[in-house]
């Protein structure tokens, strides 16, 4: 995945001289903050403990201050007391050059203190990060470079004066448009060719892969900034040439006449659509003149990537404007789905303290703002070719096109692109593909991460393509599916096996036995007068992970048997803190107390340092970077990318089965009284919790608090803090622990005993995972199957979902009735993308800062099949097995599963999303 | 300016001055600092704003706050998320909304809670059938917006109160 490299983050902030909280103990203010962010917190029941709610559930039901957006000034101890407020003023244009800010409006005590505008920026040497290109402020003189560009920060000292002037400024923009200069052009965000022809048989090595020959990118654009494909005959590019040489013969394959074939030759449309978090972004920050400090508090889904580029931002600025620490505190976040990943809304917090110094200042969206400035999902034009066997239903070779409109401001657009095309043959094995994907610059508003992004585009476009297929070929859907899946061990379009369960097979199984799939016939027959019912199915694969993704964990065990976590993953409702404590309590016998989510500060002890782009990095470079133990990949992700479960947990989790080890076995043996020569010392892994209890077969059961305080009392660890990294495979290194060389899934890890200091330990050995893993697609992926059951009104052409059905696999389920809730979420807004949900491009689109709900449609419970939509989850194949990504997987398929009920219904097939009353009326 | 006198969660207030304009969600969160009800969306659109407004005939219904000028609730005696649980004692729907796992980010769950105990209260003065019973829970929360949840839990929670109890809300 193409991302800027950290390596300049790391330099900009240390070449201004700026500390960033990341290892420091954290100061009075934050403490208090921290507090408020550590749940349930001693004065509040805790309902996980006995897995009947969610660790945050109390503070969620009694309105306990949470989200950021909960904060003022007051509410942070050692700030001043009061409050000032910020206001972005953003184009609604970008086809004219703005001229002016005519602020004339805002007279007498509307007028702001200050105002900020894209020269104060450049004149303090203010700067956007290279992530975010572009001019943060547009400048007067400039074109906007995308609709919705922030163009003056208005600071006031007063709420009265910020709120009526947010009101006013609504309704008549501040913004002074002259000249049509038309949009601006930049280049295209990526384009990429993914192109795979496998060997004769299945197990012969592949004739070319993406992961033998590595990613291309065709290098030619026409002069619109269009890519050109053909493999042209020049001599640069011919990297390109031979994998596009290969991608055309594809594609002439399916074109060639031949009636032992099916060729479908489809295009698709999907449409942008919002995350729509229900709590608008928001922060609050402070700058300290006198001590040159900036605090902030920002509720977002990458803290290190927030704290990272404010540090960039301010790396190259003048003295005057350049603190020398900054330190960031993150909150529980009213929702995300994406959309709180690498979003810039933390810097103009951070500009609006700066430019109003002493006086804490919070900076938060309405929702107009939040339609026109927050990220949303890529609209695809998708255009798919693929030619089945008539004879077997085999899909014989498939080739797409891709078209993305990444918006006006770079942000995860080359990922989006790669991941779509990583993803387009979905859960099926293909010898022959060919995937060209290109991520366009526009003038609309900004795309990036969203649930499912580049999967649940690409999945409609497929599921809905093998439902036509099975019907022109006369073969079941299911059956279809089932004859074309991708077998355990079988290679992905990258070249590369998934390198876990694969469940597929289980999953068609489940949908074919539901009672759903088998009344189809009788429920259509059974159609009241003026109703038309359908049944529709889909399948999806969906990667978790980004191939570079990692997690902090601290574990602490008190004298009285209490278990503190701490850890960098961020709680936006996925339920990180409950799944965290559910995994720590296999190991350690209690369901934690306390769990504190979205700390980056609290692992100095690790002594963590980085260097190069994990995704990009050589394997000389990592090898050479290893050398240095305290050297990881990388050292926080974002919580994203379904990574929760499977990433998000392994710091903690391992560290508390380290904390097992070292810490409680210790401390059985000595109440055992078990000696150093009996074998029995050695059998950690074959003792229990029960209620509370280690029980050892033949010992007597001890209990949890009396081993935590015999663990303190002997010296023995009572805490474990830790750094995991993945690259589709843990990172594994060994630690000396009391004589052993113990090897874990972690590459850092420091330990406490007793009441003693966190000490980092040298790892003696480290294996990270090769840097040629980079060139694969997805090896970690979860399936999932939806079906559901439509009745369409004859007269109005609404769609109305009856019924629905889920099954998913995620392996080890670490809280059953939160990825339950994540089904049911998922079946909404898939739901919602299908049928309700739409952005129009540009001009009409939020970034004219005129949408919100009411104009944009969300599923309502009226909307789905609230008693009646019924989640399976497969037990896991082990009892082993680790968790798995779901968070995404179970909103994807049921975009198509309604596609496909709807053409059930009514004979016709839908291509463009969402599907409205108006386009099925059209079409009875 | 004006000034406006209320009572919240069985507290008086004011008079405090307001801004004629100056909505009753800014005026809880703002003012008071009372922020357990959110913001939401500003159109009366997605009720995470809800409070309860407790008329004097002992009927209460839930009002958004976003759209609504802090005057309007003078003299009115509301309910926020803040004012559910006594001395730490959770109410029963709060219980509810706990053990079904009912919400994630937990953001609409104010609106939520308001809106069901609202419905709870009304189904006590005046039960209804069985077979009324998802239809009427589906009505009551309609106009809520989750956008986690697919509302599946938060319909069961609020449900469950009423079987739990039947001969208190059901005929």
């Amino acid at each position: 995945m193409t991302e800027p490299s950290r390596r300049d983050v790391l330099k900009w902030s240390a070449a201004g001289g700026i500390a960033l909280s990341l290892s420091r103990l954290p100061v009075a203010m934050a403490a208090a903050f921290d507090d408020t962010q550590t749940l349930p917190g001693r004065a509040r029941p805790n309902p996980a403990a006995a897995g009947h709610g969610r660790i945050d559930a109390v503070a969620k039901v009694t309105g306990a201050k949470l989200y950021v957006s909960d904060f003022r000034a007051a509410d942070m101890e050692g700030w001043p007391a009061t409050t000032a407020h910020a206001l972005l003023v953003r184009a609604a244009d970008a086809t004219h050059v703005l001229t002016g800010i005519d602020l004339g409006a805002l007279d007498g005590d509307l007028k702001p203190t200050v105002v900020v505008t894209g020269q104060d920026l450049a004149q303090a040497g203010l700067k956007g990060p290279p992530f975010y290109a572009g001019d943060l402020l547009c400048p007067v003189g400039t074109t906007p470079l995308y609709l919705g560009q922030p163009a003056a920060l208005l600071l006031f000292e007063r709420f009265d004066a910020f709120d009526r002037a947010r009101v006013l400024l609504r309704e008549k923009s501040p913004l002074v448009f002259g000249a049509e200069t038309g949009a601006l052009a930049r280049p295209n965000y990526a384009a990429m060719r993914f192109t795979r022809v496998a060997g004769p048989t299945p197990d012969a090595p592949d004739v070319y892969s993406p992961l033998m020959e590595g990613w291309i990118s065709p290098g030619v654009f026409e002069a619109g900034g269009r890519p050109v494909w053909q493999p042209l005959p020049i001599a640069e590019g011919g990297q390109y040439k031979k994998g596009a040489t290969y991608g055309e013969a594809i594609r002439a394959g399916i074109a060639a006449a031949d009636p032992a074939a099916l060729v479908l030759d489809r295009s698709f449309r999907t449409q942008s659509i919002d995350p729509m978090f229900l709590e608008p972004e928001c922060g609050l920050a402070w700058y300290d003149p006198k001590a040159r400090a900036l605090r902030l508090a920002l509720g977002v889904q990458s803290p290190l990537e927030a704290a990272e580029a404010l540090g960039d931002m301010f790396g190259a600025a003048k003295e005057g404007v350049r603190p020398k620490s900054i330190d960031t505190r993150f909150a529980h976040l009213g929702g995300g789905f994406g959309g709180r990943d690498h979003t810039p809304f933390p810097l103009y917090v951070a500009l609006a303290a700066i430019f109003l110094p002493n006086r804490p200042i919070r900076l938060a969206h309405d929702r107009f703002q939040q339609f026109q400035g927050g990220i949303k999902r890529h609209a695809f034009d998708i255009r798919s070719k693929v030619a089945f066997e008539r004879a077997t239903g085999r899909i014989r070779a498939f080739a797409a096109d891709h078209v993305l409109d990444g918006g006006g401001l770079a942000n995860y657009s080359a990922s989006v692109a790669v991941v779509s095309a990583t993803s387009a043959i979905g859960a099926y094995d293909v010898p022959k593909v060919d995937v060209t994907t290109v991520a366009e610059h526009t003038r609309g508003v900004t795309a990036g991460s969203m649930r499912g992004y580049g999967v649940v585009q690409t999945t409609v476009a497929l599921e809905t393509l093998m439902d036509e297929a099975a019907a022109a070929l006369g073969i079941d859907p299911v059956t279809l599916r089932r004859r074309n899946l991708l077998k355990t061990g079988g290679r992905s379009m990258a070249g590369n096996p998934w390198t876990v369960s694969v469940r597929t097979p289980e999953l068609l199984d489940k949908m074919e036995a539901h009672a759903l799939w088998r009344g189809r016939a009788a429920a259509k027959a059974a159609a009241p007068a003026g109703t038309l019912v359908g049944t529709g199915l889909a399948l999806c694969v969906k990667d978790y992970g980004t191939g570079a993704d990692c997690a902090l964990g601290r574990v602490e065990l008190e004298p009285d048997g209490r278990v503190r976590i701490v850890c960098d993953a961020v709680e936006m409702g996925n339920g990180i803190g409950t799944a965290m404590a559910n995994r720590v309590a296999q190991y350690l016998g209690r369901v934690a107390d306390e769990v504190s989510v979205a700390r980056i500060d609290a692992f100095g002890a690790l002594g963590l340092v980085t260097s190069g782009d994990p995704y990009t990095i050589t394997q000389a470079a990592q090898d050479k970077a290893a050398k240095n133990p305290r050297w990881v990949p990388a050292i926080s992700s974002a919580t994203s990318a379904s990574i929760g479960a499977h990433v998000g947990t392994q710091a903690a989790g391992e560290a508390a089965r380290i904390l097992l080890r070292f810490g409680l076995w210790p401390a059985a043996l000595a109440m055992w009284g078990i000696r150093k020569n009996d074998p029995r010392r050695f059998l950690w892994e074959e003792a229990y919790w029960q209620d509370g209890m280690l029980i050892m077969s033949g010992l007597p059961p001890l209990a949890q608090p009396d081993l935590a305080a015999k663990a303190h009392a002997m010296g023995a660890l009572t805490g474990t803090m830790a750094h995991a990294f993945s690259r589709w495979a843990w990172a594994q290194a060994a630690f000396p622990l009391d004589g052993f060389n113990w090897a874990a899934d972690l590459d850092a890890l420091a330990v406490r005993r007793g009441k003693g200091p966190f000490k980092v330990l040298d790892r003696s050995f480290v294996a990270f995972p090769p840097a040629s893993y980079n060139r694969i697609g997805t090896a970690f992926v979860s399936g999932c199957g939806t079906l559901v059951r439509v009745e369409i009104d004859r007269a109005s052409g609404a769609v109305r979902v009856a019924r629905g059905y889920s099954v998913l696999e995620c392996g080890h389920a670490l809280a059953p009735e939160v990825v339950r809730g994540q089904a049911h979420g998922g079946f909404a807004m898939g739901l919602g993308q299908a049928l309700l949900e739409n952005l129009p491009p540009f001009e009409d689109g939020p970034g004219n800062g005129r949408w919100n709900l009411g104009d944009y449609v969300v599923a309502r419970g009226s909307d789905l099949p609230v008693h009646a939509l019924e989640v399976e989850i497969l037990p896991p194949v082990a009892p082993n097995e680790p968790p798995k990504g779901m968070a995404e997987v179970v909103m994807i398929p049921v975009v198509p599963a309604i596609l496909n009920a709807i053409a059930d219904a009514t004979g016709k097939r839908f291509s463009a999303l969402p599907v409205t009353p108006d386009d099925v009326r059209r079409v009875l | 300016m004006p000034a406006i006198s209320l009572t919240i969660n069985g507290r008086a207030h004011g008079p405090i001055e307001v801004r004629a304009d100056l909505s009753m969600n800014d005026f809880l969160r703002e003012v008071l600092g009372l922020t357990g009800t959110k913001f939401g969306c500003g159109a009366a659109q997605c009720l995470s704003c809800a409070v309860i407004v407790d008329a004097g005939d002992g009927t209460s219904a839930t009002m958004p706050t976003c759209v609504i000028a802090a005057t309007d609730f003078d003299g009115k005696a509301i309910r926020t998320v803040e004012g559910h649980a006594k001395d730490g004692a959770l109410t029963p729907l709060q219980q509810s909304f706990i053990s079904h796992f009912a919400f994630q980010c937990g953001y609409c769950t104010p609106g939520f809670l308001n809106e069901g105990q609202v419905l709870l209260e009304r189904l006590e003065k005046a039960p209804i059938p069985r077979a009324e019973l998802e239809r009427t829970v589906t009505e009551a929360l309609d106009g809520h917006l989750c956008r986690c949840s697919g509302y599946v839990k938060y319909h069961e929670a609020v449900r469950d109160v009423i079987l739990a109890d039947p001969g208190r809300f059901l005929t």
